[in-house]
């Protein structure tokens, strides 16, 4: 099988990864190619609008397990394919010094056993690094079942690590995954969270020390193949921020790429559904709610017209109007329309002058959001009456001023979901 | 009757001609480029000329009444080459030399939000095309690109690439303004390149572009199919240089 042939069914096996970052790592400056930006880089974007920063691919797309919602199971007689460790290293090179790329994701189907794959992952990134002297960014999965050595090794070719929980409970692990369990899946994440925090620690005091990991580790969870809440997969989102220190959870919304009497039967992926939790999860990291706050058990289920914080607003009028020229960074954060950025102009700029809600929408503020939660110097322009309900069909019409007002206001919603992207700024 | 004052396309000279409009100190005063003024009947045109002391002064004022932040949004907001970005400057130097580094934070008036603007969109392209630039292989292992940016933001680009693509002999070369940054035995100048010979690439060029394509077309999901977002994030204009929308 030619080199291209072989590209062409690894990319495609690898692409339902969501994990595109390259950010988080300022490796480079020792001679050798390549450096990795703090910022990270995308270099292109896919006809699905989705980012292309590294040359994603399986190292193979052979398997020994049989888990249903993958592309790669062992029952699908799909054409398979092998890239040896210094193909993966020569066209990783390749790519790089044209700049199609920041580096390189490599993943894999399971061959022979976890630790013979890893250990060909392993050659071929060290190839990289030794032969190639590449700097730039490399993310690694971790096969789980895989030696703890390896593991370990793993994490110091690599930028970011990852392993995939893909399945939010153990339940559903057993019914699509049978090859997997919580605790294979768990055992490798907490191990790897050790060693990265171990090595911050030593590099702060020996700068020499070698990294592990640098730019963390992360994750991902398919949404929509099994039936979890939004709430259970919000709230284990919490925990791996906070227990394993995880930089990133990605949420995949699920597509069907089996028949399998074990799956549901979905038309189109749920996008819209995706998009919510990744508006959920950016609340939880940087704007300092808690999943508990966003969705309790009466309501497990983000709400698909508007957006979680603009929900948690309305059930929390009580707290609202808020005066920009006093309030703190932590409650301006909290209003509908005002992003991280915009928040921290405000604070900058009444450090100048006193703000006007004019002023306000030249710093970036989204006022038809914003205007219902905010006054600024005492004034007010949002409705008389403090009614949730009133604001909910206001919010909504501006969704979808051109048209009637459609009570479920599902076009405008499916269009959000569909051209939004995810840049954290609700 | 008010004064424009012009210099010839350097960024020294703009320096210049900033330093005149300060001095001078006129309500209504304007900069502009040589080659940009209009004829009118009530302006009086004043070329600067170029003269390092007095650009050196404009800098001295930026970064004493602002700070190095301010310099850097001066700079940035030149190299937009955007019409009427002098003046803007212009003002909010002014302004600088009033207030002091407070005026940085004065968001919501537009001499400030006007340049910060200019040089957040200078920056943003500048990102943009840390990603975008792509290089092909020459015959002789030079590895070359043409870009065509909305801004100058050519001499923004390269300490990346240097760090990068050290080891390697590069040229990015700015179509639209016909210059290149020309990158050979780890020296870096800068050259005007218009006539273009045609050029002879390496044997393995084509192979890389065709793997680049065929990964490029398989890493979309066929179920998530979004045009509109991708030509959000890759406008139109951006693609002529691509290799993968060639």
């Amino acid at each position: 099988m030619d080199l291209e042939k072989k590209l062409e069914i690894l990319a495609d096996s690898a692409k339902y990864d969501a994990s595109c970052a390259s950010s988080g790592s300022d490796r480079g400056g020792a001679g050798g190619t390549g450096s990795a930006h703090m910022s990270g880089v995308c270099h292109s974007w896919a006809a699905d609008g989705r980012c292309i920063s590294l040359l994603k691919i399986l190292m193979t797309n052979e398997c020994v397990y049989d888990c249903a919602y993958c592309i790669n199971r062992r029952s699908n007689d799909s054409p398979k394919a092998i890239l040896t460790p210094d193909e993966i290293a020569g066209l990783t090179f390749e790519f790089y010094k044209r700049n199609y790329i920041e580096g390189l994701f490599l993943s894999s189907g399971i061959v022979v056993s976890p630790d013979r794959t890893m250990e060909l992952m392993i050659e071929a990134v060290r190839k990289l690094r030794e032969i190639f002297r590449f700097n730039g960014y490399v993310h690694m999965k971790v096969i789980p079942g895989a030696n703890q050595d390896l593991i370990d090794q793993a994490g110091l070719w690599a930028d970011r690590v990852s392993v995939n929980i893909e399945l939010p409970t153990d339940k559903s692990l057993r019914l699509l995954a049978p090859g997997k369990t919580k605790a294979t899946v768990l055992g490798p994440m907490s191990r790897l969270a050790q060693r990265i925090s171990a090595s911050k620690d030593e590099r702060r005091s020996i700068k020499s020390s070698p990294a592990f990991a640098p730019a963390g580790q992360s994750t991902q969870l398919i949404i929509g193949a099994t039936p979890e809440t939004d709430r259970e997969i919000i709230k284990l989102s919490e925990a791996l921020y906070d227990k394993m220190r995880l930089k990133r959870v990605y949420y995949s919304a699920f597509v069907p790429v089996s028949k399998d009497n074990r799956l549901p039967a979905l038309i189109e992926p749920p996008l819209l559904r995706e998009h919510r939790l990744y508006q959920a999860d950016w609340l939880l990291r940087f704007y300092g709610f808690t999943a508990d706050e966003l969705l309790d058990e009466k309501h497990p289920t983000l709400d698909l017209s508007f957006d979680p914080k603009t929900v948690w607003a309305l059930n929390n009028l009580d707290k609202f109007p808020l005066e920009v020229n006093k309030a703190s960074y932590e409650e301006i954060l909290r209003v509908p329309g005002i992003g991280v950025t915009s928040a921290k102009r405000i604070l900058r700029a009444r450090r100048a002058a006193p703000l006007s809600l004019d002023d306000l929408k030249k710093l970036g503020v989204v006022m038809k959001r914003a205007t219902y939660f905010v006054t600024a110097g005492g004034k007010y322009r949002g409705l008389k009456k403090d009614s949730g309900e009133a604001i909910k069909i206001k919010l909504l019409e501006h969704k979808n001023p051109n048209g009637q007002l459609d009570l479920f206001g599902e076009k405008a919603l499916v269009k959000e979901g569909l051209t939004g992207t995810v840049t954290g700024q609700l | 009757m008010s004064a424009t004052y012009t210099y010839d396309g350097t960024f020294a000279s703009f320096l210049t001609a900033l330093d005149l409009a300060l001095e001078k100190n006129l309500p209504d005063s304007s900069l502009a480029r040589e080659t940009e003024t209009e004829a009118g009947l009530f302006s009086e045109f004043i070329s600067a000329g170029s003269d390092p002391v007095k650009a050196a002064r404009a800098r001295d004022l930026v970064e004493s009444r602002g700070s190095a932040e301010s310099w850097q949004h001066v700079r940035f907001a030149f190299l937009s080459e955007v019409r009427g970005s002098e003046t803007a400057i212009l003002e909010y130097v002014n302004l600088l030399a009033a207030k002091g580094p407070i005026a940085d934070s004065m968001l919501a008036d537009d001499r400030v939000k006007k340049v910060h603007t200019l040089a957040a969109s200078v920056g943003g392209e500048t990102h943009m095309f840390k990603g975008f630039v792509r290089f092909k292989e020459l015959a002789d292992k030079t590895l070359y690109s043409k870009i065509e940016p909305d801004h100058n933001i050519l001499p923004l680009l390269t300490p990346h690439f240097r760090a990068r693509l050290g080891e390697f002999n590069w040229v990015i070369h700015d179509a639209k303004r016909g210059k290149a940054a020309f990158y050979f035995d780890k020296r870096l100048i800068y050259a005007p390149l218009t006539a273009e010979r045609a050029l002879e690439f390496d044997g393995k060029e084509a192979e890389v572009q065709t793997l680049w394509k065929h990964f490029f077309k398989t890493a979309a999901i066929k179920e998530r199919t979004n045009p509109k977002l991708q030509r959000q994030n890759v406008p139109l204009k951006y693609r002529k240089h691509l290799t993968e929308f060639e």
